[in-house]
């Protein structure tokens, strides 16, 4: 059933976050390894506008994210004010997500993970599964390009045999300085389904960081979703009781 | 009667138990003809019926690319002026609006991806079953502000009983979180495990609050006075909603459009009822061609002599010939009263097929069974029998034309 679903926007971003050491990659493996690091960070706070663009419609929330780790998130909406203080919490393959009008915590069913998030381009899956790109796929190098005067590494990303993903393939471009620029996923036919352009390389939190998140289906004219960060910080560490379904119940701004 | 059609009907009780033995085959198989073909459109019509009369209905009206997309911004804005055209359409008895959002449904332990349906209680108990399956508490009240519906299997699923909160989260047609708590109030058993396993239905009033839907639904949905009535009130639907603002063009579908694998089930089903019949009437005519071969072998030495004295061949074959047409005849219209018949008690009083209740089940079918006799199924197995058999007697009649007086005289 194609329909709607909610989910959780924000910890595709936040889950990248990150600080790293350079990597001396040579192999695809390891330059994929190396941008993820980079992206990573030990715990990052960010606040960030998603906006979902449709021919006829659209529509901008600001959410409030905390990150640690490799899976852990929780996140807020701010605005619009009909839904301030919805939550989603996010550990490892689990998700929770709080409702302050009828005041519950709801688990994610695994069935729901495909579904998109709030009419959005982005899936559950994009959110939850992000560090499977490492663990879940064979990477190999395709060739290079050059882009505002750097090497960019273009990667070619298959699953491995057993591994639990819903791409056929994935495509990755990946910059010599360990920044994102673009991911490409590919159906099991090898049709390209969606795309994510990593736009507006800015200094943010300490360092280069792709400021403009922009997720495109594939054929669909005038339809994208875009996550535009506006405060970006990287900290050392973040509490663990952040990450809680109390916390959840009890959001903190 | 004509010298030849006297002759022709002497010779057939010549042998009368062979004869009654043949008219008693074709009788039999104009018989089973007849009934298999109502009891499949009979069935037929039974799907069709449980199907629309569940969820779809006859008709419906929605935002163009609703059905393929769902989603929850394709909506009707106006609902009441599409009320209007329903209202004049010839042959649409009722209708009803609906609203549908897929969205998250809890309970304290467990959540489910669910079809959240806004009705308008008693509309809808017009237009679909669903007050008449409630197997358990109570229907909705119109403008009901936290009652839900859900099906058994749901309910099961999420280990709620009556009277239980459960606790909806999806999205709004603005774009916004939609989150409400219900109370389950009543509690339905429809037959369809998949229907059962996967909607709950709260009043169209709550969900226009809970969706922020602005008085816009997703279906205006119709029922027709009966099947045949479908095609015309669709296309008068259709003409009229060009009349609306074109700004949010709407659609009318049909059940078929609605529930495309419904009738490529039927086709199934006719095609490996054909195939049943084509086998029939092999068997038929192989009995039939027996028949007539032995019935003209034993006669050689007959027609020897009538040829030497004279009969042409022509005419003897016109004389076998009208045998084999009077014999198909007898035993045509034999079948044909005993299968209409036949049919027409089963019609009144139904088939109980209660060893395959599981099956009829998943399919929305009620245990008992109606065969519908119309002038199709009670004529189109006899017109394959007649001329099926006409068929085979021209093999044998056409063999004494070829017979010189003779071979067939000294033929023993």
């Amino acid at each position: 059933m194609p329909k709607r679903l909610l989910n959780i926007p924000l910890v595709i971003l936040t889950l990248f976050l990150a600080l790293a050491g350079r990597a001396q990659a040579q192999d695809a493996q390891a330059v994929v390894q190396g941008a993820f690091d980079y992206m990573r960070d030990k715990a990052s706070v960010c606040l960030a506008e998603m906006t979902i663009h449709r021919p006829d419609w659209q529509r901008t929330m600001t959410l409030k994210a905390w990150t640690k780790g490799q899976t852990d998130s929780i996140f807020y909406i701010l605005s619009p004010p009909k839904d301030e203080g919805n939550g989603t919490l996010k550990k490892d393959r689990e998700m929770w997500m709080y409702n302050p009008k009828v005041n519950r915590v709801i688990k994610l069913p695994p069935s729901m993970m495909s579904q998109a998030w709030m009419g959005s381009d982005f899936s559950n899956n994009d959110l939850s599964k992000t560090d499977s790109l490492i663990k879940d796929y064979n990477h190999s190098l395709m060739g290079t390009e050059t882009a505002g005067g750097k090497k960019v590494y273009v990667i070619k990303s298959m699953p491995k045999p057993q591994a639990p993903v819903i791409w056929g393939m994935q495509k990755l471009k990946i910059r010599e300085d360990h920044l994102f620029i673009y991911q490409g996923f590919f159906d099991e036919d090898l049709k390209l389904v969606k795309e994510l352009d990593f736009l507006d390389i800015k200094m943010m939190g300490g360092k280069l960081y792709p400021t403009n998140w922009k997720m495109k289906k594939a054929g669909a004219k005038d339809s994208y979703t875009v996550v535009f960060y506006k405060e970006l910080e990287f900290k050392p560490t973040l509490p663990d009781s952040l990450f809680t379904l109390e916390a959840l119940k009890n959001p903190r701004r | 009667m004509s010298v030849d059609a006297k002759m022709a009907w002497r010779n057939l009780w010549r042998n009368p138990r062979r004869t009654i033995l043949t008219v008693a085959a074709i009788a039999f198989a104009c018989l089973l003809l007849i009934f298999m073909l109502s009891w499949q459109f009979g069935s037929y019509e039974a799907m069709i019926n449980a199907a629309v009369k569940i969820h779809t209905g006859h008709l419906q009206v929605q935002a163009k690319g609703y059905q393929e997309k769902q989603s929850i911004r394709q909506v009707v804005p106006d609902p009441q002026a599409v009320a209007k055209i329903l209202a004049k359409a010839p042959g649409v008895s009722h209708y009803t609006f609906r609203s549908d959002a897929f969205s998250l449904v809890s309970s304290k332990q467990r959540t489910y991806g669910v079809l959240v349906v806004g009705i308008e209680p008693e509309k809808e108990a017009q237009v679909s079953t669903l007050k008449k399956i409630i197997s358990r508490g109570s229907y909705l009240l119109a403008g009901d502000k936290n009652g839900a519906l859900l099906g058994h299997l749901l309910a099961k699923n999420l280990q709620v009983g009556l009277g239980d909160e459960v606790t909806v989260l999806g999205q709004g047609r603005d774009g916004s979180i939609a989150a409400t708590v219900l109370k389950v109030k009543g509690i339905y058993r429809s037959g369809m495990d998949q229907f059962d396993r996967s909607s709950l239905q709260i009043s169209l009033q709550n969900f226009d609050d809970t969706y922020t839907m602005m008085g816009a639904v997703h279906e205006v949905v119709a029922v027709c006075r009966s099947l045949d009535a479908v095609p015309q009130a669709k296309d008068f639907v259709a003409a009229k909603l060009t009349g609306l603002p074109p700004k949010h063009p709407l659609v009318a579908l049909d059940w078929d459009q609605l529930m495309p694998g419904l009738l490529q089930g039927i086709k199934i089903d006719m095609i490996s009822g054909l195939i049943f019949y084509f086998l029939l009437l092999l068997v038929v005519a192989f009995s039939i061609l027996n028949t007539f071969l032995m019935s003209i072998f034993e006669r050689m030495h007959e027609f020897g002599v009538l040829m030497a004295l004279g009969t042409t061949p022509g005419r003897l074959t016109k004389l076998v010939l009208l045998e084999s047409t009077a014999l198909t005849m007898v035993g045509v219209a034999a079948g044909l009263v005993l299968g209409c018949a036949v049919t027409w008690y089963f019609q009144d009083q139904g088939i109980a097929l209660t060893g395959a209740s599981d099956i009829l089940r998943q399919y929305g079918l009620p245990h008992r069974m109606y065969p519908q006799l119309s002038l199709l199924s009670a004529l189109l197995g006899p017109a394959a029998v007649l001329a099926i058999t006409f068929l085979t007697a021209l093999y044998p009649a056409l063999k004494i034309r070829r017979l010189s007086p003779l071979k067939a005289l000294s033929y023993v």
